[in-house]
């Protein structure tokens, strides 16, 4: 076995280390917001939600999604070797997340009838939209580390783990708001 | 560009897509029936259930080093 050989066997070990102890910190994160998710079932019910504006949880939520899917592009394109295109992945998918908190904290906050102190369910609100920001605000930090490591042409078809983590990590933030934007937006009535 | 990537971005796509429709469709589902709570969730499910396999590609955790796949 060449000394490459042996290297690129190496890294593709703890590759596949690295890859499982990610997963085991989504698993463990997933318990906490899972947790701000039954909560809000406790404290609202089935029939009834907080009063936010649905089209802006739409636009919020589609701002998301279409972020997921630039993301997987740019992935996609660094296995493949294709650097300007990951980049232009990686850089929409930062904007996109920008957006996005600007959308939950800068719009939907500032426009929301009640504060954090108005009861346990407004409360609640702020948690999970909160904590859902501030995730979405480390996964633009790794974004950003990312970006400017490619830049630099670190990485390569067969090394890239920063980037899938980062993927990664960019579409576990996208799962939570799946269950969260439901939650929040979309099942019960605001009360009368 | 070659096989593999055409077939990895459309793949992207299509999940993209179908993530498209079913978020319109739950919104819809929002404003006219809020109280069906139950479909809802079902939907959540079924679109956590793409990313997790399709985006975060889940079945990497279990393939070994030497078969490795990309996206």
């Amino acid at each position: 076995m060449t000394t490459g050989t042996t290297q690129m066997a190496n890294y593709r070990q703890k590759t596949g280390m690295n890859r499982l102890g990610l997963w085991l910190f989504i698993v463990s994160d997933t318990f906490v917001f899972a947790g701000l998710f039954i909560s809000r079932f406790y404290l609202l019910g089935t029939a009834t939600r907080p009063e936010v504006s649905q089209w802006l949880g739409l636009a919020v939520t589609s701002i998301l999604l279409i972020s997921s899917f630039f993301m997987n592009r740019a992935e996609t394109a660094i296995a493949h070797g294709d650097q300007k295109a990951f980049l232009n992945g990686t850089l929409i998918t930062l904007v996109l997340g920008t957006l996005f908190v600007i959308g939950v904290v800068g719009v939907e906050w500032q426009v929301a009838p009640y504060g954090p102190g108005e009861d346990a369910s407004w409360s609640l609100f702020y948690t999970m939209t909160g904590f859902h920001a501030f995730h979405v605000l480390t996964g633009l930090i790794f974004l950003a580390v990312v970006y400017r490591k490619g830049r630099k042409g670190q990485f390569s078809s067969e090394r890239h783990w920063p980037v899938e983590a980062a993927a990664v990590y960019w579409h576990f933030i996208d799962v939570v708001w799946v269950f969260f934007y439901p939650a929040l937006y979309l099942i019960g009535n605001p009360p009368l | 560009m070659d096989e593999k990537k055409k077939m990895a971005y459309r793949q992207g796509l299509v999940v993209f897509l179908l993530l498209a429709v079913l978020t319109i469709g739950e919104f819809f589902i929002g404003v006219v029936a809020s109280l069906w709570w139950m479909p809802l969730l079902g939907i959540a499910f079924f679109k956590a259930f793409l990313i997790v396999r399709d985006y975060m590609h889940i079945g990497r955790l279990f393939t070994a080093d030497e078969e490795e796949v990309f996206p």
